[in-house]
C-alpha cells in the first residue's frame, strides 16, 4: 500500500517509515502540513496522521479532506488519550484512532483493517477467480497453491487487489508502489513486474486495457 | 477510619424542643401549684365561711329547741359522704350537737374562733392558722352562737381540700404539658419542613459535576441557603480550573513522554527487521525495556490524572505476572486467582514491587493472589534481606499517612497509590524471612477511583 505518514517527531517518523517499508508498504513521510503540497497528487491507500503538528492540526487537515469528498482511510496517531479526544477524532472523520505509544505491528494491522473496510471486505482474504490474496499474511495463492512473490510484486498485486474491479492507470500504479528514492525506477519496471506476476499467477490474472491501465481479473 | 456521624440538626432541635416543652410544662405547673393552691384554699375558705353563716342562721332560729343537752349527731336523710362537718360545743367544752360524720370530740380542746387548722391525730390545732389545710386533718371555722355560750365549728376535711387542690393542679399541669408537647411535635414537624430545602440542596450538590459547564444547582427556597450554594459554585469553579490546568499539563506531559516512547519502539521494531541474527536478542531485550517504560509511564499518567475512570476488569494474576518483563529474580505465582483491577495499573504496581525485590537482592518472589470478592489481595513474599521490625513499622505508618517523602522510593509509593485507587491499601506483613507485602484491592466496576 502507499501510505502517507504525517508525523513531526523525527525518531518516530523514521522508525515507522522503515518498519512499514519492511512490511512492504510504500511510505511518504511528511513532517509538516506545508510539505503535503509535494504529495498532493499521489493516490494514497491510507493516511497516518499525527494530531499536533508544528504548523497546525492534523485532525483539521483530515476534516478538510472529508469536506471535499476525499474518503481515503485515515488513522490518527496521537498522545491524546482522553475519551473526548477519541470521540472528537472519530467524529471528525478519521477511521481509526491509535494512542501513542503503540506497537508498529498494531499500526500495520490497523492499516490493513481500515483499507479492508474501505474496499468493503470483512475478511483479509480477497478472491479473484482462482486467485486468493491474503492482505494479512501477504500470501497470494492460485487454486490453493501459494505463489512466491517479491516485495515489489506483492505491492503491485496488493494495490490492484485493493482497487478490485477498477482499472488503475500505469501512472497511478507506479506511484502506488514505487518509493521516492527508488533505484528501480526504470520506465519499464512496471511492465517487468507485471510480466513476472503473470508468469507466476497466470496470464489471465492481470488484465490490461490500452489507455485505461491494469486490473485483477475476476 | 470510620467517621462518627454527628446528630442531625433535626434530631437536635427535636430533642431540644421536647426538653423545652417539658421544662416549660413543669415550671408552669409549679407556678399553678403555688398560685392555684392559695386561690383554691381561699375559695374553699369562703365556702366554709358561707356554710358557717348558713348554719349559724338556722341554729339561732330556734336555739332553745335544739337538743343541746348531750352529744347528738344529726340524722342524715340519706347516706352520703359528708364533705362538710360541724359541731356545736357547749360552755363545758363538750360536743352538744354535730353533723353525722363530725368527730364526737371537739375539733379543738380550747375555744378558737375564725379559721384554723386542726390535726385530729394529735388533737392539737395546726400551727399555721392561715394554712390551706396542707397536712392538717381539718380546716375549721369557729364562731359563737347567738347566746354566746355555744360555739359553732364548721370544718372541711383536710384530705378533701388537698384533693381539690391536687385535681386542679393536675388538670392545669396536664393541659400545659399536653399543649407543650403538642407544640414540640408541631415544631419538630415544622423544623423538618424547614430543613427540606437544605436536604434538596444537598441532593443537588451530591450530583453536581463542576467539570460539566452545563451543570447547575437547584435554586434554594430559603435565603440562608444562597451563600451555601454560592460557596459550592466558587469551590466548583476553583476545582474545575485546577482540573483543567492538570489536564492541560497531563496532555503536554503525555505528548512529551509518549511520542519518544513510540519512536523508540518503532525504531527498535524496524531495527529488528534489519539486524543481524546475533543482535536480535539484545534488540528484543531493549524493546522489552522500552515496553516496560511505556507501561509505567502510561500507568503514571493515568494515576495522576483527575477525572479518569479505572478500566476495571477481571485480571488473572498468574497470567499477568507471567507477562511482566522481570529479570534477575525467579517469580513463583499461584495460578488461577482472578482479581478485579485496572490491568495496566495493576501491572505497573506489581512491576514496581517486583523491581523493588530485585533491587534489594531477592532471588525469588512468591506471589499469591486471593480473589475472594471484597477481600481481593495479592501477597508478594521475597527471600531478600527484608527490613527490621522497627523500620517496617515506620514504613507502614508512612504508607498509612501517605507520607511518601521520607521513607520510601517511587516503587512503593506508586504501588500504594494504585492500591488506593482501587480502594485498597499496601501493607507490610510480618515475615521470618524477606519482605512480605500485601496489595489489597476492593474496587468494583462502577466505583470511582480514590483520589
Amino acid at each position: 500500500m502507499r501510505l502517507l505518514l504525517l508525523e513531526d517527531d523525527p525518531i518516530l517518523g523514521e522508525g515507522l517509515r522503515d518498519f512499514l517499508q519492511h512490511e512492504g508498504h510504500v511510505v511518504d513521510w511528511v513532517v509538516r502540513l506545508l510539505d503535503l503540497e509535494r504529495v498532493r497528487d499521489t493516490p494514497f491507500d491510507v493516511l497516518l496522521v499525527d494530531w499536533q503538528l508544528p504548523d497546525g492540526s492534523g485532525l483539521n487537515w483530515v476534516k478538510s479532506l472529508r469536506d471535499v469528498g476525499d474518503a481515503t482511510p485515515a488513522i490518527m496517531m496521537t498522545a491524546r488519550d482522553l475519551l473526548e479526544d477519541r470521540i472528537r477524532g472519530l467524529d471528525t472523520g478519521v477511521d481509526d484512532y491509535l494512542v501513542k505509544p503503540f506497537r508498529p505491528e498494531e499500526l500495520a494491522a490497523r492499516i490493513r483493517a481500515v483499507r479492508r473496510r474501505a474496499v468493503g471486505s470483512a475478511s483479509s482474504r480477497l478472491v479473484f477467480g482462482k486467485m486468493e490474496v491474503d492482505l494479512a499474511t501477504k500470501v497470494v495463492s492460485v487454486a490453493g497453491v501459494p505463489a512466491e512473490l517479491t516485495v515489489r510484486e506483492w505491492s503491485l498485486i496488493e494495490a490492484l487487489a485493493l482497487r478490485a474491479g477498477q482499472f488503475v492507470s500505469k501512472h497511478d500504479l507506479e506511484r502506488l508502489f514505487r518509493r521516492g528514492d527508488d533505484s528501480d525506477a526504470a520506465s519499464n519496471a512496471l511492465e517487468v513486474h507485471v510480466h513476472n506476476l503473470r508468469r507466476k499467477l497466470g496470464r489471465e490474472a492481470i488484465e490490461t486495457v490500452r489507455g485505461r491501465g491494469y486490473r485483477l481479473a475476476t | 477510619m470510620t467517621e462518627v456521624r454527628p446528630k442531625s440538626i433535626q434530631s437536635r432541635l427535636s430533642w431540644l424542643l421536647v426538653g423545652v416543652a417539658l421544662a416549660w410544662g413543669l415550671s408552669i405547673s409549679a407556678t399553678i401549684w403555688l398560685v392555684g393552691r392559695s386561690q383554691v384554699d381561699r375559695m374553699l375558705d369562703y365556702t366554709l365561711l358561707e356554710a358557717a353563716e348558713i348554719l349559724y342562721g338556722l341554729l339561732n332560729f330556734d336555739l332553745a329547741q335544739l337538743p343541746l343537752q348531750g352529744a347528738a349527731a344529726m340524722a342524715s336523710p340519706y347516706v352520703h359522704e359528708e364533705r362538710l362537718v360541724w359541731q356545736v360545743i357547749g360552755p363545758d367544752g363538750r360536743v352538744r350537737l354535730q353533723s353525722h360524720r363530725a368527730p364526737s370530740t371537739p375539733l379543738t380542746p380550747t375555744l378558737r374562733l375564725g379559721f384554723f387548722d386542726v390535726n385530729a391525730k394529735i388533737g392539737d390545732p395546726g400551727a399555721a392558722a392561715s394554712g390551706a389545710g396542707n397536712g392538717a386533718d381539718y380546716r375549721v371555722f369557729g364562731m359563737p352562737l347567738s347566746d354566746a355560750r355555744q360555739t359553732l365549728y364548721v370544718a372541711h376535711f383536710g384530705v378533701d381540700r388537698q384533693h381539690a387542690n391536687l385535681v386542679a393542679i393536675q388538670a392545669a399541669a396536664a393541659a400545659v404539658l399536653l399543649s407543650g408537647l403538642l407544640g414540640a411535635f408541631w415544631l419538630r414537624s415544622r423544623v423538618r419542613k424547614e430543613l427540606t430545602p437544605l436536604n434538596e440542596l444537598s441532593a443537588s450538590v451530591a450530583v453536581y459535576d463542576p467539570l460539566n459547564n452545563a451543570a447547575t444547582l437547584i435554586a434554594p427556597s430559603r435565603a440562608e441557603l444562597f451563600p451555601l450554594r454560592q460557596a459550592v459554585y466558587d469551590f466548583g469553579t476553583r476545582l474545575a480550573r485546577r482540573v483543567a490546568n492538570e489536564r492541560a499539563f497531563t496532555a503536554h506531559a503525555a505528548h512529551a513522554l509518549r511520542t519518544p516512547l513510540a519512536g523508540m519502539d518503532a525504531q527498535l521494531a524496524a531495527a529488528l527487521r534489519e539486524c543481524a541474527p546475533e543482535q536480535r536478542g539484545r534488540l528484543e531485550r531493549t524493546r522489552e525495556a522500552a515496553s516496560r517504560l511505556h507501561n509505567v509511564v502510561s500507568a503514571l499518567l493515568t494515576l495522576f490524572r483527575s477525572g479518569v475512570d479505572l478500566d476495571l476488569q477481571p485480571v488473572d494474576v498468574g497470567e499477568l505476572v507471567h507477562q511482566l518483563p522481570i529479570e534477575g529474580v525467579e517469580v513463583r505465582v499461584t495460578r488461577g486467582a482472578t482479581v478485579v483491577a485496572d490491568l495496566n495499573l495493576l501491572a505497573a504496581a506489581l512491576l514496581n514491587l517486583l523491581d523493588n525485590s530485585v533491587r534489594h537482592g531477592a532471588r525469588a518472589v512468591q506471589v499469591q493472589a486471593h480473589g475472594d470478592p471484597g477481600q481481593e489481595r495479592i501477597v508478594l513474599h521475597d527471600d531478600g534481606p527484608g527490613i527490621p521490625a522497627g523500620k517496617a513499622r515506620l514504613l507502614q505508618d508512612a504508607l498509612d499517612a501517605q507520607d511518601y517523602a521520607q521513607h520510601m522510593g517511587l516503587g512503593l509509593m506508586l504501588a500504594d497509590l494504585i492500591a488506593r485507587a482501587h480502594h485498597g491499601r499496601l501493607r507490610i506483613l510480618p515475615a521470618q524471612v524477606g519482605l512480605k507485602i500485601e496489595f489489597s484491592l476492593r474496587a468494583r466496576p462502577g466505583t470511582s477511583p480514590v483520589a
